[in-house]
């Protein structure tokens, strides 16, 4: 069965411009799944409504068979800027998640702990963010989405404001991660680099208003280094790819726009 | 008095930094302090300065020691204005917290009440002192009134302004994780506001401290404001200077009291 599953999902808001047009899409079971696009295009409005903050309005969206809902166990939701509280430690905050759904504190801290291990801030434990670098906070805003042990990611460009260097490092990061749980991930990115290189496809969304153009499977093998695929043949022709169909999309609405206006 | 939260209000690095040269600064300060009071203390003795006036500063520190060590009534003074000041704090911040907390929770609640309390805070408010005097008395009553209205309008607007400037994002995400309404209110709203409301928190304890002063000036029976405006009416002016001494340290103490609480509970900042 597939994990999440879209069907026909119209969004508009406020009724004149339509954000995502009858967008289709089935994501098996532990998939990685990369959705890129031009900004605007409604990557993260797919998002917002499979974490069940917003709600569908027109088509269907179903995640393990259930309508997606806010706080469901089932979903965690990472985000752009890493959102940790600043007046939580790095571990508290990592706890967060946790707390909110009843785990008990013992338990929750070992796990947190471990989780921060996992990402390299076992020592920054009790630092709270202001002492952490960008790349050190987005580690631990991994680890507070990786340790609720959900079966969904969603995470909506979670490395777009690190540099070039610590993104490479926290993409490998995700790679390793996500590779010892398999869960399935959704993932939003404008990096189209990124988005070859992490997922096992990779989603083409066109500009406004949001339409599949091209679903890609990447058939990279795995485990994969960030960096040495940036080297790799196979990679550099998908990549290629991805961009010949993006590019495709941005012509599609623009020759649209033209239409609509002769 | 309005120099304090501008200071307090640097960023804690800059602050931080000047405390390398603190020795050297606090030695300057001395210096400029001995030679302020040596000249004044000296064009007084010498008549260039008018004792009515000006007051002479050994008169002054004279005054302060007899009325705290040997007559010992400034004590009770002190205590009336003190007594003041911290009755209407707290009554002024905890039904502003309570009010701007219910405004942010349910807004048809504000958008009732504002243009109300716009009104009534732009009123001056010592014009409210007749009234005060009237409906509570000479005692402490009027003056914990006049400190409360004072207090009370700049702690809501700070309690109302950092709920509203809580981070979309937090909620977003914490939403998203599942939190209840009350989870979202004491784990995330309430945290995220706390170093705004405490602001207003500083500036309404100032504020309590300037409203209680100046009812015991208008009309009292007790209180430092009370003693200094009968020392004016004796034209006792070492007395007069004694007590504006007084009242800056005052003032000085109680923020810088606040300062240090607040430095503690916003140790993450």
């Amino acid at each position: 069965m597939a994990a999440i599953s879209i069907r026909d999902l119209c969004v508009d808001f406020g009724g004149a411009v339509l954000a995502v047009d009858h967008v289709s899409l089935e994501i098996p079971s532990g998939q990685f799944v990369a959705i890129v696009g031009p900004s605007g295009c409604g990557k993260t409005t797919i998002l917002n409504h499979l974490t069940g903050l917003l709600p569908v309005q027109q088509g269907q969206i179903a995640i393990g068979g259930e309508a997606p809902r806010a706080g469901s166990p089932r979903v965690t939701y990472t985000m752009a800027r890493d959102c940790l509280f600043p007046w939580r430690t790095a571990l508290q905050n990592v706890c967060f998640g946790m707390e909110l759904r009843g785990v008990p504190l013992p338990e929750r801290e070992a796990l947190a702990r471990r989780e921060l291990e996992r990402v390299g801030l076992g020592r920054f434990a009790d630092a709270y963010p202001k002492a952490l670098s960008h790349g050190m906070r987005q580690r631990c805003a991994l680890a507070r989405g990786f340790c609720l042990q959900s079966e969904v990611l969603l995470m909506d460009e979670p490395f777009g404001a690190l540099d070039a260097q610590t993104k490479i490092q926290l993409e490998d990061l995700l790679l390793q991660l996500w590779g010892e749980t398999k869960r399935t991930v959704v993932f939003i990115t404008h990096d189209l680099a990124e988005a070859v290189a992490l997922a096992d496809r990779v989603v083409v969304m066109s500009a406004r208003p949001g339409r599949v153009v091209a679903d890609m499977a990447i058939d990279l093998p795995r485990p994969r280094h960030v960096r040495e695929l940036q080297r790799d043949p196979a990679f550099l022709q998908l990549y290629s790819q991805v961009w010949e169909q993006l590019e495709r999309g941005i012509r599609l609405s623009e020759t649209q726009d033209e239409g609509a206006m002769a | 008095m309005s120099a304090t939260p501008l200071n307090a209000a640097l960023p804690a690095s800059t602050t931080r930094a000047a405390g390398s040269g603190r020795g050297a600064s606090a030695l300057r300060h001395l210096l400029f302090l001995i030679a302020f009071f040596g000249l004044w203390e000296w064009g007084s003795r010498a008549g260039w300065l008018d004792r009515t006036l000006f007051g002479q500063p050994s008169e002054i520190a004279h005054y302060l020691w007899r009325g705290f060590f040997v007559r010992g009534d400034l004590w009770l003074e002190l205590g009336y204005t003190l007594a003041g000041t911290f009755i209407s704090f707290l009554l002024g911040s905890v039904a502003a917290i309570v009010l701007g907390l219910a405004f942010t929770q349910w807004p048809p609640l504000e958008r009732a009440l504002d243009p109300y309390l716009t009104v009534i805070n732009a009123m001056p408010r010592f014009a409210l002192a007749p009234l005060f005097l009237l409906w509570f008395g000479l005692g402490l009553s009027s003056k914990v009134a006049m400190g409360t209205s004072l207090s009370f309008f700049i702690v809501l607007a700070n309690t109302v302004a950092g709920i509203r400037g809580v981070p979309q994002d937090f909620l977003t995400l914490s939403r998203s994780l599942g939190a209840t309404p009350l989870q979202l209110f004491w784990k995330v709203t309430l945290p995220s506001a706390v170093p705004v409301i405490f602001s207003g928190l500083r500036l309404g304890l100032i504020f309590s401290m300037l409203g209680v002063v100046g009812a015991e000036i208008i009309a009292a029976e007790h209180g430092l404001g009370q003693t200094l405006a009968y020392l004016q009416s004796n034209f006792n002016m070492d007395g007069v200077m004694a007590l504006l001494f007084l009242l800056a340290a005052l003032g000085m103490v109680v923020v810088k009291g606040m300062a240090r609480l607040e430095r503690w509970l916003l140790r993450w900042q």
